[in-house]
């Protein structure tokens, strides 16, 4: 309940820190593209998420990638993956090649500017690693560049006392997947206003999508500016349930349901 | 997978003889720790490398176990890094990186290996690892390969370890009175060359030298020495291993095969030279009288003796098998010296278990026979007269034209052993051959 009636337990210092900076420097400032977490140059660790279905095999996978890893780690850690999985062969020319899509994805962004101004956004969690179930929304701030989704992931494991230790990787990865578009979608921002489709008020509104919050309005103008309102706390807590096995093969068994429906339609779709 | 604190020391009011168990639990206990790098470490002391191979079991669900790490790894302690670690992994510690650090590092390696070492007797993937630990995948497969190479996850022991042979006591090198060597990797039993090593006390079967198949990583196989165990001397037939013998003879008659597997103790040339070597009565167990009459010393009249011979030596002559009864009809024949001769060498040549033995036996066979055929001379005894005169018939059965028109002539041996070595030179052909 702390956590949720706080702005966020992770945002709130560095969101001061950022305000006096900020009003210190007046202007925006557009940097080059990069994941909006701590690291030193040169490195980057990008998320890697991998959902592939070949002969009746199922592999979905995420985890955090360092970019600057050599690229022959790609296919020996593919190989490694099929051998302890088990999987038939053909997945390591999948893996690999999915991995070094994602990675050349990540890596076309480089260079190129992106507008991070101060921004709180809501990052969401909605996930189900084994038999735990996360769901949690809480506010990160984007211009920290100090933030570390790891050891956020780490701590909230152990607050709630999650016993999987699968739960804390999957959590650190869904965080940086969510801040990875938000910067992607803050470089295709940018260009949009150097086109000039909005000028410069509209620029500086528009501010890379719908995410940012206007943190006054957010809180409610009663009282302290921090505190949250009642009815939204339920939200903003995090929620960790642990499943039996047959719930979890009930929601397994809805999502490949779900998983075929969307497959009929996509393929009527194609047809029609 | 976070393990609750110890228990707390149970109350007074619980079962006594539960109690020192549950406490000694409770101390000896492994814990994981925690996946937060910040939260310290439980006071338990590591395991050490020098384990002792004891297993405390106790009714809590905590057991505690023995882990072996090897000597080499020996620097390994829960809360510090070594020198070694430094030196290998430097990316951790040259503070280049924000998430490769010291304190990363720790959390990896304590991680990965309280996750193997909560189920010591599987094989530890690298990917169960990464999906547990919060991090980048490289940065895990870097610790993994070290702690993999450096056997503190993942590493089974040989079985001639020194610490394992006091506990493991049953599966080191076997060494029995009969001489056999059992391979210590794959158990088979090595008969005819083994391949040791002093380096670490192990006998590896051929199949298993050539597949390479040494357990530890450090050997090579120039360490290997070859064995031949054909020169190993094989201790003396039993009594007993002799009646066995005997009693699958007269089941399974000349399957040798189903013979050797019932005698269980030696291969199948050990079964069939003893056989051969036995005297003559044992081979025979027919009727009472026969035996009775072959005991005595020839006490009978000759006739009977000759009967008896004669009913002895058909089944012999008469046998299906055409070499038999050549050999029966030439041991008939032949002077009982030459035959004696002749049995004697091919036993004493069988002895020899040399490859050669049957073409020796086959050649003396064949001297043998072109030394009748020189002297044309009847080889009735007593008798020797020319044959020369007498048609071929006669000449090449060195029968004189008398004693052809008897029926088969049996000699009266002169010693019941020139039969016995002839018939076990007649068996040694017919099997060896």
């Amino acid at each position: 309940m702390k956590s949720s009636s706080l702005a966020g337990a992770i945002g709130a210092s560095s969101r001061e820190r950022e305000r006096a900076s900020a009003s210190a420097s007046a202007s925006v400032s557009s940097i080059k593209f990069r994941m909006p977490t701590k690291e030193k140059e040169k490195e980057s660790l990008i998320p890697i998420h991998l959902d592939l279905d070949l002969d009746a095999h199922r592999y979905k996978d995420a985890f955090t990638w360092n970019l600057h890893d050599p690229d022959s780690l790609v296919l020996s850690f593919a190989k490694r993956t099929v051998k302890d999985l088990k999987l038939p062969p053909t997945f390591v020319s999948h893996i690999s090649q999915s991995i070094q899509h994602q990675l050349a994805e990540f890596r076309s962004f480089g260079g190129q500017d992106m507008f991070i101004h101060e921004k709180i956004v809501p990052l969401k969690l909605d996930l189900r690693v084994n038999n735990t179930v996360v769901r949690d929304t809480f506010l990160w701030d984007i211009s920290n560049f100090e933030s570390d989704p790891e050891e956020f992931a780490v701590t909230l494991c152990n607050d709630l006392d999650v016993a999987d230790p699968e739960v804390a990787p999957a959590i650190a990865v869904a965080i940086r997947e969510q801040l990875y578009e938000i910067a992607t979608q803050s470089v295709s921002a940018v260009k949009e206003a150097k086109l000039g489709k909005k000028g410069r008020r509209g620029y500086e509104l528009s501010k890379g999508g719908n995410n940012a919050l206007d943190v006054s309005r957010y809180f409610g103008s009663k009282g302290s500016g921090v505190i949250r309102k009642r009815k939204d706390w339920y939200m903003n807590g995090p929620t960790v349930d642990v499943l039996t096995n047959e719930e979890v093969g009930t929601l397994e068994e809805l999502n490949s349901r779900f998983r075929r429906k969307l497959d009929e339609k996509e393929d009527s779709f194609l047809q029609g | 997978m976070a393990d609750p604190s110890p228990q707390p020391p149970p109350s007074a009011s619980t079962q006594s003889p539960l109690q020192p168990l549950q406490q000694l639990a409770a101390l000896t206990e492994l814990e994981t720790p925690s996946v937060a790098p910040s939260v310290s470490k439980p006071d338990t002391p590591g395991p050490t490398a020098t384990a002792t191979p004891e297993l405390i079991s106790a009714p809590s669900p905590a057991i505690s176990y023995t882990v072996i790490v090897p000597s080499f790894s020996a620097w390994f302690s829960w809360d510090e890094i070594h020198d070694t670690e430094r030196r290998l992994l430097p990316e951790f510690f040259d503070g280049k990186s924000t998430f490769r650090n010291p304190s990363s590092y720790k959390y990896l390696r304590n991680a990965i290996i309280s996750k193997f070492r909560s189920q010591p007797t599987s094989k530890l993937s690298y990917t169960e690892a990464r999906r547990g630990l919060v991090g980048d995948v490289g940065s895990v497969r870097k610790v993994f390969d070290f702690l993999e190479e450096w056997g503190l996850i993942n590493y089974t022991p040989p079985k001639k370890g020194k610490e394992e042979t006091e506990a493991r006591g049953a599966l080191g090198k076997k060494d029995d009175s009969s001489g056999k060597r059992i391979c210590t990797s794959c158990g088979a039993g090595c008969s005819l060359q083994c391949f040791t090593t002093a380096k670490a006390n192990m006998t590896l079967c051929a199949k298993c030298f050539v597949k390479s198949n040494y357990q530890r990583p450090g050997l090579s196989s120039a360490d290997f020495k070859r064995v031949d165990l054909l020169e190993e001397p094989r201790p003396d037939w039993t009594d007993k291993e002799t009646l066995h013998l005997l009693e699958a003879i007269l089941h399974y008659g000349e399957d040798w095969k189903k013979v050797t597997e019932y005698v269980a103790s030696r291969p199948v040339k050990d079964c069939i030279a003893r056989f051969v070597k036995l005297p003559f009565g044992e081979q025979f167990i027919g009727p009472k009288e026969e035996h009775n009459g072959y005991t005595e010393q020839g006490g009978d009249d000759t006739d009977e003796n000759e009967s008896i011979k004669r009913r002895r030596l058909s089944p012999l002559a008469d046998a299906s098998n055409p070499i038999m009864a050549q050999v029966a009809f030439l041991s008939a024949i032949v002077g009982p010296h030459v035959a004696e001769t002749a049995a004697q060498a091919a036993v004493s040549a069988l002895s020899n278990l040399g490859a050669n033995e049957a073409t020796d036996l086959t050649t003396e066979t064949n001297e043998e026979h072109e030394k009748l055929y020189s002297t044309p001379c009847c080889s009735v005894d007593g008798c020797g007269s020319d044959l020369s005169n007498c048609r071929d018939y006669h000449r090449r059965h060195k029968v004189c034209e008398a004693h052809s028109k008897a029926s088969i002539v049996l000699e009266e041996a002169k010693n019941r052993g020139s039969v016995n070595n002839v018939a076990g030179f007649i068996c040694c052909l017919s099997l060896m051959g």
